[in-house]
């Protein structure tokens, strides 16, 4: 989005509500921007209920949590997992044991103040909901991403944390929207790019489509973006360059009508 | 009688996008202003009074509507004429 001002910057991956792909976002969009060549954070507030481990492949390298960190036990730099592919990709593990009221906002902005010295994106895995967890998630943030599907139980949380968003003074809020069905959309059965853009009314830094790929990169730790023949893994990709400040064009789904498209658009680069 | 089920049933899903948009409409712009879409109704039936001290009017349109995020009453009374 920016360039860096004062050190880096720190991001918010949000939704309302859960199971929406936050954590497979911010483990994408963090590796993508690792392999940019930026030094990046993935912070994992959803504390109680920690997945972004798991879902990075790192979780047999924790040793410390945030909570750990918070409390004096240990250092911030023993806390943060040094990802296996990327030498300049770590990972703040959350607690699993504890719950979210025993981090505050205070505590959240000093760590952020902390790691922005040394890194360029601070990606934060917000937890689903709207209480103190979200607040936490919130507090540190130079900007936010509001993670949706094209479905409209997702679409009515997103707007709701978007409201919740402009409240606490977010002058920059993006959209990314995640498990598209371009077919389906097509079909008249799925609400469209389009149509979630005038009910929420901010601005896209994302469309990624539905991909099989996510389920098999899941299971195996192996994030979808080291797949750059999956159209998910691509999609990612552009999502880190458009955080990177870079213009990259979007899936266009009005022109994925006929077959020869449909190879075209498999075959193109410009994708989500 | 298997493709004419099937023709049919795509036809009754084929607006479900439209059907979804709608109910969004509705639902995001009660959302924010924090009321519940009963109060519609209650709405019409007190402007209706209000309007019909003063001119004979048709049964009112109202409706809660987004300008962006911004929610707007939109209220629609077609007057009587002589």
């Amino acid at each position: 989005m920016m360039e860096p001002s004062n050190g880096g910057q720190v991001v918010v991956i949000t939704s309302g509500k859960g199971g929406v792909g936050k954590t497979t976002t911010v483990t994408n969009v963090s590796m993508g921007l690792a392999q940019l060549g930026f030094k990046v954070v993935a912070m994992d507030l959803d504390i109680g209920l920690k997945k972004l481990d798991l879902i990075m492949g790192l979780e047999n390298r924790v040793i410390y949590d945030i909570v750990q960190v918070i409390e004096g036990e240990c250092t911030l730099r023993q806390a943060l997992v040094k990802d296996r592919r990327f030498p300049n990709l770590f990972m703040l593990p959350a607690a699993q044991t504890r719950n979210k009221d025993d981090v505050t906002e205070e505590q959240i902005k000093n760590l952020c103040a902390e790691l922005k010295k040394e890194f360029d994106f601070i990606l934060i895995d917000c937890p689903a909901g709207i209480e103190r967890g979200f607040r936490n998630s919130i507090a540190a943030a130079d900007w936010a991403v509001v993670v949706t599907n094209p479905e409209v139980s997702a679409v009515r949380d997103a707007d709701r944390i978007i409201g919740m968003l402009e409240s606490a003074q977010f002058q920059d809020i993006k959209l990314v929207i995640n498990r598209i069905r371009p077919e389906m959309v097509r079909g008249g059965d799925m609400l469209s790019i389009d149509d979630l853009l005038n009910h929420l009314c901010i601005d896209l830094i994302g469309i990624v489509p539905e991909d099989d790929g996510v389920v098999i990169s899941t299971n195996t730790g192996e994030p979808i973006i080291l797949n750059q023949r999956s159209l998910a893994g691509r999609a990612f990709y552009n999502i880190a360059r458009r955080f990177a400040g870079e213009e990259v064009p979007f899936l266009d789904l009005n022109h994925t009508g006929s077959l020869w498209d449909r190879i075209r658009m498999f075959f193109s680069k410009q994708v989500g | 009688m298997i493709i004419l089920l099937d023709f049919a049933r795509r036809k009754g899903s084929a607006n479900s996008r439209s059907k979804a948009n709608d109910r969004l409409q509705t639902v995001l712009a009660h959302d924010r202003i924090g009321t519940s879409s009963g109060i519609m109704e209650q709405v019409k039936k007190e402007v209706i009074q209000v309007i019909r001290k003063h001119v004979d009017t048709e049964e009112p349109e109202v409706s809660l509507i987004s300008r962006g995020r911004q929610p707007v009453l939109d209220i629609n009374i077609p007057l009587k004429g002589r």
